[in-house]
C-alpha cells in the first residue's frame, strides 16, 4: 500500500475515533447548553454533575448488581442510563433549595441579574461536590468492568472500539429524545417559551420556576449520563470532572451559547478536531488545536456556529 | 448587688479553675516535647490516592518508633506526624510548604511532595528555612540545584533509564535469542517522564544498538489513545516504552494496545514508576492484560522486606506494599535515625546528621535496599533500581537477582 493509501487508512480511523469521542462529548455539551439556553445560568459545576454521573453508573452497575443480572455487556449501558435519573433528583432539589434563589424571579432586580452571586454559588457547589467526593468515595480510580472497552469491531482495516460504540449510539439516542420531548410535549414548549421571555411567558400561566428546575435537573441529568457512559473506557476519581468541564465550555460556546443542536454540534467538533489534529500536528498539541479552532470559528462567527445574530427579543 | 456577688463568685471560681489546671499540667511537663516531621504529599486532587499512600507508610513508621520508645537520645520524645496536603498544582503545594513551615516552627524535616513537579516547588521553600526534606521522586532537576537540605532518595529518572535498558535487553537476548533492534515511545510530558527519555532520545539508545520507530509524547490526561497506538500498529517496533504518570492514562493505553492486538506480549512493553504496579491499575485494567509487562522503579516489595511488607498489609488491608509507602515508611526512619544523633530536636542539625547517616542495618536500611547514605549533592549512594513485572495478577520484584522474588518471564510473541 503506498503512502497515500496509509494515510487514507489513518484518516478515516482518526475520523471514527472522532465521532465515537465526540458523541459523548456532544451529550455532555447538551447539558450544560441546556442550563444555560434556559435558565441563562452558567453552572460551573457541571463538571461536578459528570463526576457524580460516574459514580453513580459505577455503584448502579456494581453494588446494586445491574452488571450481575444483565451482563458485562448490557450492564454498563443501563447503568450509565440510569446515572440520569440519579442526578436529576440532586440537581432537582439543588435548585429547590439552592440554584432557584439566586436565579429566575428571584434574580429579578439583583446585581447584574444575579450573575455574580450565581457563579459563586456554582463554583462553590463544585468544590463542595469535588471534595465530599472525595470523604465518599476515595481516592482509588475506579472505572466500570466491562470487556467492551479493551475489544473492538474490525471493520476491513479499522478497529471500532465496542464500548465507544455503543456509548456513542446511547448518547444519540438520548439527544433525539430530548429534541423530541423539547418540541412535541407541552412541559417541553413551555421551557421553550419560558427561555425565550421569561416574562411572556409568566403572563401567559407558564410556571417558570418549574420549567427553570426541571431544566437544569434535566441539564444535570444528562452530562450525567454522558458520564455515565464514559464510566465504563475511563477510570475516574472525584475530581475528574475538571478534564472534562473545559472541553464542555467551549463546546457549548463555539455551537452558539442558548442553542442545544448548536452545544450539540459544538461537542462533536471538539471530539473531531482532538483526534483529527493528531494526523498533522504533534500529538501533545491535541488540546492545543482545539482552542486555534474554537479561536477561528468564534473569529469569523462571534456567536457560534448556531448563535443567532440578533439579541432575542 | 446580687449582681456584685455574682461576679466576684465567678472570678474566684475562674481563678480556682486557673490554678488547678496550672498544678495538674505541671506532671505533664515532665514528658519531653514532640517532634514533628511533616508528609508534604497531595492528600486532595486527582492524585490524592498516592498521597494517602505515602500517609499510611508514615504512619505505621511513626507508631513502631513510639512503640518502641521514641527518640532515646530526647528523653523518649514521640514523634508527631503533621499532614501537609499539598493539592493539585505546584503552586499550591509550594503554599503548603510556606504555610507548615510558619504554624510548626519546630518541624525538624519532612517528605514530599510525590510528583516532582511539587517536589521541585516545596524543596524551594524547605531549602530557604533549613528544613530537610527527604523525596522519591523520579526528577534529576531535584537534586540538579546545588541544594543543601534536600535528599533524593530513589535514583533519578536519567539514572533509571540508563541502569535498566541494557538489563531488559539482555533479558529479551536470553529469552527470544535475539537483540531487540527496534524501540517505541509513549510517554506523557510531566517532568519524571521527560528526564526518563531524555538520555535515552540524546544517544543514549543509538548506544544500545536500537532505533527509535515511535516517539509520541501526550498532553495528560489522555482523551483517547487510538492516535498513539495506531501509530505503533504501523511501525511495530520490537519493544516498547511507555511512560505514562497515573492510572487513567495507563488503562486508556494499555487496552488500545490489547484492542489493537498489539497486547498481553506479542510487543514487550517497559513502563516505569510506582503506578504501573498499583492494585488499582489492577482493579482498573484485570490481570490479563498486564501480565508480562515489566516496570522500572525506584523501590518496590523486594528480598528481605517481607517482615515490613506483612505489617503493613495487615494494618492497611492493601493487597501489596508499592514505592510510595514503602520510601514514606524509610525516610520517617531515616529521620529517626538522624534524630538520635543529632540529639536535639533541631532541623539543621538533624539534616547536618543526615549528610553523615551511613546506615547499613536497621528499619531505615531495610526499606532502601543499598543502604542509607547521601552523596555532597544530595541523591542517595549506590540507589539501586528495581524491575518489577506483573504474573498473574500481581507486581512482583525480578531485578536485581538478589531482591527479586520472581524469576522474569520475558513475553514470547
Amino acid at each position: 500500500m503506498g503512502e497515500l493509501g496509509w494515510f487514507a487508512i489513518d484518516f478515516l480511523q482518526a475520523l471514527i475515533t472522532g465521532l465515537l469521542v465526540g458523541g459523548t462529548y456532544a451529550l455532555m455539551c447538551v447539558g450544560l447548553g441546556m442550563i444555560f439556553g434556559v435558565m441563562r445560568v452558567v453552572n460551573f459545576a457541571q463538571g461536578d454533575f459528570l463526576m457524580l454521573g460516574m459514580y453513580a453508573a459505577y455503584y448502579v452497575a456494581t453494588a446494586l448488581g445491574v452488571m450481575a443480572v444483565l451482563g458485562p455487556y448490557v450492564g454498563p449501558v443501563m447503568a450509565g442510563l440510569l446515572a440520569g435519573p440519579a442526578v436529576f433528583v440532586v440537581g432537582w432539589l439543588l435548585h429547590r433549595f439552592l440554584i432557584g434563589r439566586v436565579t429566575g424571579v428571584a434574580a429579578v432586580g439583583a446585581e447584574a441579574e444575579g450573575h455574580y452571586a450565581q457563579i459563586i454559588l456554582t463554583l462553590g457547589i463544585a468544590l463542595v461536590l469535588q471534595n465530599g467526593g472525595l470523604i465518599l468515595f476515595g481516592s482509588l480510580p475506579l472505572s466500570i468492568p466491562t470487556p467492551m472497552s479493551r475489544e473492538s469491531w474490525e471493520i476491513w482495516e479499522f478497529l471500532v472500539n465496542q464500548a465507544r460504540t455503543v456509548s456513542f449510539g446511547v448518547a444519540i439516542v438520548v439527544a433525539l429524545l430530548l429534541y423530541a420531548f423539547l418540541k412535541r410535549t407541552p412541559l417541553g414548549k413551555s421551557m421553550r417559551a419560558a427561555a425565550d421571555n421569561p416574562e411572556a411567558a409568566l403572563y401567559m400561566g407558564i410556571d417558570v420556576d418549574r420549567c427553570h428546575r426541571t431544566a437544569f435537573a434535566l441539564g444535570c441529568a444528562i452530562t450525567a449520563i454522558a458520564g455515565g457512559l464514559i464510566a465504563s473506557t475511563q477510570s475516574f476519581q472525584p475530581y475528574i470532572g475538571f478534564d472534562f468541564v473545559i472541553t464542555m465550555y467551549a463546546g457549548v460556546v463555539l455551537g452558539g451559547l442558548g442553542s442545544i443542536l448548536g452545544a450539540f454540534w459544538g461537542g462533536m467538533t471538539i471530539g473531531l478536531v482532538q483526534q483529527l489534529s493528531a494526523l498533522m500536528l504533534p500529538f501533545q498539541l491535541q488540546n492545543t488545536a482545539i482552542f486555534v479552532v474554537f479561536l477561528l470559528i468564534i473569529f469569523f462567527r462571534p456567536h457560534g456556529m448556531f448563535g443567532r445574530s440578533a439579541e432575542r427579543t | 448587688m446580687l449582681k456584685v456577688r455574682l461576679r466576684s463568685v465567678l472570678t474566684a471560681a475562674l481563678a480556682a479553675a486557673v490554678l488547678l489546671s496550672v498544678v495538674t499540667a505541671a506532671p505533664a511537663e515532665a514528658q519531653p516535647k514532640e517532634v514533628k516531621v511533616a508528609v508534604i504529599a497531595p492528600l486532595s486532587g486527582p492524585w490524592a490516592r498516592q498521597g494517602q499512600l505515602m500517609q499510611m507508610g508514615a504512619e505505621m513508621a511513626i507508631d513502631e518508633i513510639n512503640e518502641k520508645g521514641g527518640i532515646k537520645a530526647l528523653g523518649g520524645a514521640k514523634m508527631k506526624l503533621i499532614l501537609v496536603d499539598a493539592g493539585d498544582t505546584a503552586e499550591k503545594a509550594k503554599n503548603a510548604a510556606q504555610r507548615v513551615l510558619a504554624q510548626e516552627p519546630d518541624l525538624v524535616g519532612g517528605t514530599g511532595a510525590w510528583l516532582s513537579s511539587f517536589t521541585l516547588a516545596v524543596t524551594e521553600i524547605t531549602e530557604r528555612a533549613g528544613v530537610p526534606m527527604l523525596t522519591l521522586s523520579y526528577s534529576d532537576a531535584i537534586t540538579e540545584r546545588g541544594f543543601k537540605y534536600v535528599f533524593q532518595t530513589s535514583p533519578t529518572g536519567g539514572t533509571q533509564a540508563r541502569a535498566a535498558l541494557p538489563t531488559i535487553l539482555e533479558m529479551a537476548q536470553k529469552a527470544t535469542g535475539k537483540k531487540p533492534k527496534t524501540v517505541g515511545i509513549i510517554m506523557d510530558n510531566t517532568a519524571a517522564p521527560v528526564s526518563f527519555a531524555k538520555p535515552m532520545r540524546e544517544g543514549g539508545l543509538q548506544k544500545l544498538g536500537l532505533e527509535l520507530v515511535v516517539d509520541e509524547v501526550f498532553t495528560p490526561p489522555l482523551a483517547d489513545a487510538t492516535a498513539l497506538v495506531q501509530k505503533v500498529r504501523r511501525a511495530k517496533p520490537d519493544i516498547m516504552l511507555l511512560l505514562p504518570t497515573s492510572v487513567p492514562d495507563d488503562k486508556l493505553i494499555l487496552e488500545k494496545f490489547n484492542e489493537f492486538k498489539l497486547g498481553q506480549g506479542r510487543i514487550p512493553l517497559i513502563a516505569n514508576g510506582a503506578h504501573i504496579g498499583s492494585p488499582e491499575l489492577l482493579k482498573n485494567v484485570g490481570p490479563q492484560l498486564l501480565e508480562g509487562l515489566m516496570f522500572i522503579v525506584a523501590n518496590w516489595g523486594v528480598k528481605g522486606q517481607e517482615a515490613i511488607i506483612e505489617r503493613f498489609v495487615k494494618r492497611t488491608g492493601e493487597p501489596w506494599i508499592t514505592q510510595d509507602s514503602m520510601t514514606a515508611y524509610g525516610d520517617m526512619w531515616i529521620l529517626k535515625e538522624a534524630l538520635e544523633r543529632a540529639g536535639a530536636a533541631d532541623s539543621k542539625k538533624v539534616a547536618e546528621e543526615i549528610r553523615k547517616l551511613d546506615l547499613k542495618e536497621g528499619p531505615a536500611a531495610l526499606a532502601f535496599p543499598g543502604g542509607v547514605k547521601f552523596e555532597p549533592n544530595g541523591r542517595r549512594a549506590g540507589a539501586h533500581l528495581v524491575i518489577v513485572q506483573w504474573q498473574k495478577g500481581k507486581a512482583v520484584t525480578v531485578y536485581p537477582a538478589e531482591l527479586a522474588v520472581a524469576e522474569p518471564i520475558w513475553p514470547k510473541q
